[in-house]
């Protein structure tokens, strides 16, 4: 592959790079960073990437690395949440226990279908770094053995962290939804 | 398979990541269990929005601009 055409190829991935370098850091300023930081990363060390192989997961594994560098550097001490309360948590158990008082013949659906983008992105700002960092490589497409890969951790470590995630995420949005007074939800009881 | 065991193996089968066996297990299991059914069909709708609203976001051009205009800068594609 030709030098320019290993930067086009690299530069069709900013879109997917840039929406998760936001997200990782929650702001515009030090995501265009580290975008920028991953670029030249890439353009200095393209000799190690292999022609032929995934170069979508290949950046993305330079985007995490250098965030992760740069987050663990900067916070003062690690995480300590592992998300453990919502393990148990299935919004379909809830919502279905919930049905009997609401004004809808299918509340699942019309929650489903209420979510905005808006909602999912400052959701997903909400999750705890670790949590986010494997949610948003998920949703960006990658498997659980690239996920693995990336933040070199066990792809069990994966999978529960995607469990927890979801979770939290399923609860924040269906309580964003509630205040948002859905008509699905517009009956249900606030049980905690 | 009871639906414990199949729950256990929801976000699994959704993503595609069980093996042939298992995959089959848990596929007969949804054909037997309409409750099981239904939550994995909410499970998996739920994980189309996020995918959906997730991915939708673009790079805004005066962004794109800089950093191709950096890129080029720092590393001209002759000295690459």
């Amino acid at each position: 592959m030709s030098n320019d055409a290993f930067e086009q190829e690299a530069l069709s991935y900013i879109d997917p790079l840039y929406r998760t370098a936001l997200r990782m850091t929650r702001s515009e300023a030090d995501a265009e960073d580290l975008v920028q930081e991953t670029y030249i990363r890439a353009l200095r060390f393209r000799a190690q990437f292999t022609p032929g192989t995934n170069l979508k997961a290949w950046l993305f594994r330079i985007l995490t690395n250098t965030f992760i560098n740069a987050y663990r550097k900067r916070a003062r001490a690690p995480e300590t949440t592992e998300l453990d309360d919502v393990d148990e948590f299935s919004l379909y158990r809830r919502m279905s226990a919930e049905r009997p008082a609401s004004s809808s013949p299918d509340p699942e659906r019309e929650f489903l279908d209420g979510i905005v983008s808006s909602e999912v992105t400052d959701a997903l700002e909400e999750l705890p770094e670790k949590f986010r960092t494997t949610v948003l490589l998920d949703v960006e497409g990658f498997s659980y053995k690239e996920i693995a890969e990336m933040l070199e951790i066990p792809i069990g470590t994966v999978m529960s962290r995607l469990h927890r995630g979801r979770k939290f995420l399923q609860q924040r949005l269906y309580d964003l939804a509630r205040e948002r007074g859905i008509a699905a939800l517009r009956t249900a009881p606030r049980a905690e | 398979m009871d639906c414990d065991d199949c729950v256990e193996k929801l976000y699994a089968f959704l993503d595609k990541e069980l093996a042939p066996t298992e995959r089959k297990e848990v596929a007969q299991h949804l054909a037997d269990c309409g409750d099981c059914d239904d939550n994995f069909v909410f499970e998996a709708r739920f994980l189309e929005v996020l995918r959906d609203c997730g991915t939708s976001e673009i790079a805004p051009a005066e962004v794109r601009k800089r950093i191709v205009e950096r890129l080029r800068r720092d590393s001209p594609p002759s000295t690459l």
